[in-house]
C-alpha cells in the first residue's frame, strides 16, 4: 500500500516538476529543448537498454525528423502533424533498411556499422545542399499554427512539446511492459535461448530500433521547429554519441533513467558553455566516469539508495 | 488645478528619466572554444575596447554581454536567443560561421533587434531582412578582390583548390566571374573534403595544369597544409599562391616559411595605410599583445558605429536606430569611408591586397602582411541588385 | 581533369606515366600512416576486444610530442622520432592498466565508449594546454628538398616515411612470428583463457600490446607532424579512415592491415586524379562492400562477427 502511495506522490511531483520548469530555466528554450532530447533518449532506452543494441547512427533518425520536417513545412505543406507525420514514416523506412543491413552483424561490429552509416548519412546531407542546404543549415522553419493555438510563442511549444512528451512516455511504457517488451529483455540477456525457444531474435531486434527511430525521428522534427533551422550537426556523430552518453548516464533500461539523463545533459551543456569554454572536456570525464564505475546510471544509483532509506524508516 | 499639472508634470519627467535609465546593450557572439577560439576571443577584445571607448550613450554606459556558440550554428541559435529574450540585448554583433550568423540573422528578426554582422561570409546575409546589417568582408568581395586585381597584375592563368563546403562554393562561383570579366583563363579546380591532411595529388594535378597563379579557396589548417605541400613540390617557384583568407594567427601556427610571398585580399590590416590605423593596433597590441586581425577591427568599427547611430538617433529603438544606419556614411580607421547601402544594408569599402613578407622583413612582432595593392568599393563589392535587396 | 591535356603524341604519354607514377607514389605515402596506425589499432583489437576510439588522439599525442622534444633540445627531430613514440606508448600503457583494465569482464561496447570518452577529454586537454591554433613544424633540414630522378621529383621526407613505416612493419612481424612474447601474443589473441591457464600473466601482456599499439600511432604521428601541421584535431579524420582499413583488411590481422593500409592510400590518391568529388565517399563505399560481403574483411577470423 505504501508503494502504491509513494508511486502516486512521485507520479504527482514529476507532473508539477515539468509544469515549473519553464519558468526555473534561464529561457523557455532550454526547458523545450531538455524536453525533446528527452524524447530522444527514451526512444534510444527500447534499442540500448531493453534489447541491448548499441548504435552509434541515431543521429540519422533525429536528422531525417529535423530534416523532413522542415522541408515540409517551408517547401510543401505547412502543417505541422503532416510534416511530423512525413519525418517519422521518412525514419522508419530508412531504420527498416539500416536494421536489416545492420543486425546479421554481433557485438562490437554492429556498433562500427552504425556509425559508418551515421557518416554516410551526415556526408549525404552535406552534398545533397539544394535539399538540407549543406553545411549552412536549412533556414526559416515556421511555427505554424495548431488551429486556434499559436505557436510561436516559446512558452506555448513548450507546454505543447510536454503533451507530445507525456504522450512519448505513456507509449514507451506500454512498449516495455507488454509482451513483446518482455521478449526483448530476455534476448538482450541471452539471445541464443530466446532464439531457441522460438523467436524470430531479428525480428524482434529490428522493430525495437525501428520504434527507437520513430521517438528519435519525432525528437528531431519537434527540434526543427524549436529552433527554426536545422544545422547540419543533427546528422552527425556527436549527436549520436551524446544520446549514448544520456541513455548511459541516465541509467538503461529504465526509461525514467534516459529522460533525466538526457535533460541533465542538455541543461549542463548549456549551463557549462557560458562559464566554461571546455565542454568536450567535461563530456569526455563524464562519459569516462560514467563508464567506469556508475554503469547501471546515476539515477537508478540515487532512487536505490533513496528508497533504502525509506524502507529503512518504517 | 495648477498642483495636478505640476505632479503631472514631474510624473512625466520622472517616467521620462526612468525609461533613459535603460541601458544600451551589446550582445557578442563568436566562437570562444575549441579550435578558432582565438579569433573569437580577439574579436570579444575588440567589442570591449569600443565598448569602453564609446564611454556613455542615452546617458548610461553601455552593457556587454557575450556568449560563445563553439562554432555550432545551433548553440548560437540558442545564444542570440538568450541574448536577445534574457539579456534583452538590442543589438547582436560578430558571429562567425555563415550557419550560425543566418540563424542569428532569424533571430534578429524574430525578436525585432539589431544584427550587426561582422564575422561570416556568406553573402545570403545580404538583404536578408531589415534588421540585419552586412559589414566588414564577405565571398563576393574576396573573389572579387582576388580575380579582378590579380589577372591584371598576377597573370593570366588561374587554378583554383576549393574547399569542398558551402563557403568555398560561394566563393568559386563569385571568383569564376570575377576571372572571366577580367580575361582571365580558368585552367582547373580541385574540391577538397574539409580537413583533407594530404594535398600532394592536388598539387601535383595543379602543377600539370601550369597555371600562373594557384588559389586557394580555403582558410585556416586546410589552407596551411596545401601551402605547405606547394612548397614541398617546388610548386612556389614558378606560381604564385593566393588565399581566400589567411590571418596572422594562421602564420603564426605554421610558420612564415611556408607563406612568404602569398598573396591575400582583406577589408583592412594593420599595415594599411589608413588614419588611424597604426595608433588603434599599436593600442591592441598594447593591451592584448597579439596583432589584430581584420575580424577584430571590423567588431570594434560596428560596435561604434551602432553606437554612434544610436546616438544620432537619439534612442536604442530599433527601427530609428536603423534609419540612422542606413544610408550613413562612417569614418574610422577601418571604414575610411564605409557607406551602408538602405537598399540592402551592405557597409561598401574599398579592399586591399596584401602579400606575406619573407622571413627576414619582419620589423615588428607579427608584421607579416605588407600592402600591395587596392581595390575601389564600387569594384570590389557586389552591385545592388546581384543579391537580396529589402525594397 | 586528366593528365597531360596541354600536349599531343609520345611526350603526353610521358607526362601521363610520370604524373601517374608521382601520384601512385604520393599513395604509397598515405598508405604508410594508414599502415602503421592500422597496425596498432588491429593488434589492439586483435588482442584486448577493444575498439580504441582514442587511437586518432594517441597518433595526435605522438605529433605533440615530438614538437615538445623540438622545442626542448633545440630541433633535433631524431631525438624526437625516438622518443615520442617511447612516450606515448608508455601513455598507453598507463592508460591501459588504470582504465581500460577495469572493463575487461563487462560487455565488450563500454571500452569502446571508454576510449570515446578518452578521445574528447585529452583533445581538448591538448587545447588548453598547448593553445588550439596548433603549433608549426618543419621537414627536418637532413630530409628536406626533393631527390631527383629525371622525369619527377621525390620529396625526400616522403622517401623516409615509406622506409621507416616498412621497417616497423617488418620489425612488428618479426617480432611476432619469432620471439617468444610474439608467440604468447598470438597465442594470446586466439584464446587468452588458455594462455592464462598455462601461468602465463596474460595481463601483463594485454599492457604490453597496448603500449605498442600505442606507439605505433604515436610513430605515425611523428612523421605526420612536417607533413601535416600539429593540431589537436589532427586525429580525428585520420581515425575514420583507419577503422576503414582495418574493417577491410580484418580486424585482428597484420597483413591485413599492411595490405588494407596500402589499398585505402592508393584509393583515395587516385580516387582525388580522376573522380575527385567522390574520392573519399569510395572509401565508405568500400567499407560498406566488405561489410556487406565479407565482414571478417581479407585476414580477418570469422569467430569475431559472424
Amino acid at each position: 500500500m505504501q508503494q502504491h502511495l509513494y508511486k502516486r506522490l512521485f507520479f504527482c511531483c514529476a507532473v508539477a516538476f515539468f509544469i515549473v520548469l519553464p519558468f526555473l530555466t534561464s529561457t523557455h528554450s532550454l526547458a523545450t529543448e531538455m524536453l525533446i532530447f528527452a524524447i530522444f533518449a527514451l526512444g534510444y532506452d527500447i534499442v540500448f537498454g531493453y534489447t541491448g543494441l548499441l548504435s552509434f547512427g541515431h543521429a540519422i533518425f533525429f536528422g531525417i525528423g529535423a530534416y523532413a520536417t522542415g522541408i515540409v513545412l517551408v517547401r510543401l505543406v505547412p502543417s505541422l502533424f503532416l510534416a511530423l507525420a512525413i519525418g517519422m514514416g521518412l525514419s522508419l523506412l530508412v531504420s527498416y533498411v539500416v536494421a536489416f543491413l545492420s543486425i546479421r552483424k554481433k557485438g562490437i561490429y554492429f556498433v562500427m556499422i552504425t556509425f559508418a552509416f551515421c557518416q554516410m548519412f551526415y556526408f549525404i546531407g552535406f552534398k545533397w545542399t539544394g535539399l538540407t542546404g549543406g553545411d549552412s543549415g536549412f533556414h526559416g522553419v515556421p511555427r505554424t499554427s495548431l488551429g486556434p493555438i499559436d505557436l510561436n510563442s516559446d512558452i506555448t511549444l513548450y507546454f505543447f512539446i510536454l503533451a507530445v512528451f507525456f504522450a512519448s512516455v505513456a507509449v514507451a511504457f506500454r512498449i516495455v511492459n507488454s509482451p513483446f517488451g518482455r521478449v526483448l529483455k530476455a534476448l538482450k540477456e541471452n539471445e541464443d535461448r530466446a532464439r531457441s525457444v522460438g523467436y524470430n531474435t531479428k525480428a524482434f531486434k529490428t522493430v525495437a530500433f525501428m520504434i527507437s527511430a520513430f521517438f528519435a525521428s519525432l525528437a528531431g522534427g519537434l527540434y526543427a521547429v524549436h529552433s527554426n533551422f536545422v544545422p547540419m550537426d543533427t546528422l552527425s556523430i556527436n549527436t549520436s554519441a551524446d544520446v549514448v552518453i544520456m541513455a548511459l548516464l541516465g541509467g538503461i533500461g529504465t526509461l525514467y533513467g534516459p529522460i533525466m539523463g538526457a535533460m541533465l545533459i542538455v541543461f549542463l551543456k548549456n549551463l557549462l558553455s557560458n562559464w566554461i569554454g571546455n565542454w568536450p572536456l567535461i563530456l569526455g570525464a563524464i562519459f569516462i566516469v560514467s563508464v567506469l564505475s556508475v554503469r547501471q546510471g546515476i539515477f537508478p544509483v540515487i532512487f536505490g539508495k533513496l528508497k533504502e532509506k525509506l524502507c529503512m524508516q518504517r | 488645478m495648477r498642483k495636478m499639472f505640476v505632479a503631472l508634470g514631474v510624473f512625466f519627467l520622472m517616467t521620462a528619466a526612468a525609461s533613459g535609465a535603460d541601458p544600451v546593450r551589446v550582445g557578442f557572439i563568436s566562437v570562444l572554444s575549441g579550435p578558432q577560439a582565438p579569433n573569437g576571443q580577439s574579436e570579444l577584445n575588440a567589442t570591449r575596447m569600443a565598448v569602453e571607448d564609446a564611454g556613455v550613450v542615452l546617458g548610461q554606459k553601455v552593457e556587454l554581454y557575450s556568449k560563445d556558440h563553439q562554432y555550432n550554428p545551433g548553440l548560437a541559435n540558442e545564444r542570440a536567443k538568450e541574448l536577445y529574450e534574457k539579456d534583452k540585448t538590442d543589438v547582436i554583433v560578430g558571429c562567425s560561421n555563415s550557419a550560425a550568423a543566418l540563424a542569428v540573422s532569424d533571430q534578429a528578426a524574430r525578436h525585432q533587434r539589431i544584427f550587426m554582422s561582422t564575422s561570416a561570409g556568406t553573402t545570403d546575409l545580404i538583404g536578408k531582412n531589415k534588421y540585419t546589417f552586412k559589414l566588414n568582408y564577405n565571398d563576393y568581395m574576396l573573389a572579387a578582390t582576388l580575380g579582378r586585381w590579380g589577372a591584371k597584375n598576377l597573370g593570366k592563368r588561374w587554378y583554383t583548390i576549393t574547399s569542398d563546403y558551402a563557403w568555398g562554393h560561394d566563393l568559386l562561383k563569385h571568383f569564376t566571374n570575377a576571372l572571366k570579366a577580367e580575361g582571365g583563363q580558368h585552367v582547373g579546380n580541385d574540391m577538397v573534403p574539409f580537413n583533407t591532411s594530404d594535398y600532394s595529388p592536388y598539387i601535383l594535378k595543379a602543377a600539370q595544369a601550369k597555371p600562373d597563379v594557384l588559389v586557394l579557396l580555403s582558410v585556416g589548417k586546410d589552407a596551411a597544409n596545401c601551402t605547405k605541400a606547394a612548397a614541398e613540390y617546388g610548386l612556389k617557384k614558378n606560381v604564385t599562391i593566393m588565399h581566400a583568407l589567411l590571418f596572422e594567427l594562421d602564420i603564426k601556427g605554421t610558420g612564415i616559411e611556408t607563406f612568404a610571398g602569398d598573396y591575400t585580399a582583406a577589408p583592412w590590416n594593420s599595415a594599411v595605410n589608413q588614419p588611424g590605423t597604426k595608433e588603434w593596433a599599436d593600442r591592441y597590441y598594447k593591451a592584448y599583445g597579439d596583432r589584430p586581425t581584420f575580424m577584430a577591427a571590423a567588431v570594434y568599427s560596428a560596435t561604434r558605429q551602432y553606437l554612434d547611430a544610436v546616438k544620432r538617433a537619439g534612442s536604442k529603438e530599433t527601427d530609428k536606430v536603423i534609419k540612422a544606419l542606413e544610408g550613413s556614411t562612417y569614418r574610422d580607421f577601418f571604414v575610411s569611408p564605409g557607406y551602408i547601402r538602405p537598399e540592402d544594408h551592405l557597409e561598401v569599402a574599398k579592399a586591399y591586397l596584401l602579400r606575406v613578407k619573407q622571413p627576414g622583413q619582419l620589423k615588428e612582432k607579427e608584421d607579416y602582411f605588407e600592402v600591395v595593392g587596392e581595390l575601389p568599393a564600387d569594384r570590389a563589392q557586389p552591385p545592388v541588385g546581384l543579391f537580396k535587396t529589402l525594397k | 581533369m586528366r593528365p597531360g591535356v596541354a600536349t599531343t603524341g609520345p611526350e603526353r604519354v610521358i607526362m601521363g606515366v610520370q604524373f601517374i607514377g608521382a601520384q601512385l607514389f604520393n599513395g604509397l605515402m598515405l598508405g604508410s600512416f594508414y599502415v602503421l596506425l592500422s597496425l596498432g589499432l588491429s593488434i589492439i583489437f586483435g588482442m584486448l576486444g577493444v575498439v580504441n576510439f582514442a587511437h586518432g588522439t594517441l597518433y595526435m599525442l605522438g605529433a605533440y610530442a615530438a614538437y615538445t622534444v623540438c622545442y626542448i633540445c633545440s630541433q633535433n627531430f631524431w631525438l624526437a622520432l625516438i622518443i615520442a613514440p617511447l612516450a606515448v606508448g608508455i601513455i598507453g600503457m598507463i592508460a591501459e592498466w588504470t582504465l581500460i583494465k577495469r572493463l575487461y569482464s563487462v560487455p565488450h561496447f563500454y571500452n569502446l565508449l571508454l576510449t570515446f570518452g578518452l578521445m574528447l577529454f585529452v583533445e581538448e586537454g591538448i587545447r588548453v594546454i598547448f593553445t588550439p591554433i596548433g603549433q608549426p613544424f618543419d621537414t627536418p633540414p637532413a630530409l628536406a628538398g626533393s631527390v631527383d630522378l629525371g622525369f619527377m621529383f621525390f620529396p625526400k621526407y616522403r622517401i623516409f616515411v615509406i622506409l621507416v613505416t616498412a621497417g616497423c612493419a617488418l620489425a612488428v612481424w618479426l617480432f611476432l612470428a619469432r620471439t617468444k612474447i610474439g608467440a604468447i601474443i598470438r597465442a594470446g589473441t586466439d584464446d587468452s583463457e588458455m594462455v592464462s591457464a598455462l601461468g602465463i600473466d596474460i595481463s601483463k601482456i594485454f599492457t604490453l600490446v597496448f603500449g605498442i599499439g600505442a606507439a605505433l600511432a604515436g610513430l605515425a604521428g611523428v612523421l605526420a607532424a612536417p607533413v601535416q601541421n600539429v593540431t589537436p584535431e589532427m586525429g580525428n579524420n585520420i581515425l575514420n579512415e583507419t577503422f576503414v582499413v582495418v574493417i577491410i583488411g580484418g580486424m585482428g590481422s597484420i597483413p591485413g592491415s599492411i595490405l588494407g593500409g596500402l589499398i585505402i592510400g592508393e584509393l583515395i590518391t587516385l580516387g582525388v586524379v580522376f573522380w575527385p568529388p567522390v574520392a573519399n565517399t569510395l572509401v565508405f563505399v568500400f567499407m560498406a562492400i566488405i561489410l556487406l560481403v565479407r565482414p571478417r574483411g581479407f585476414f580477418g577470423r570469422a569467430k569475431f562477427f559472424e
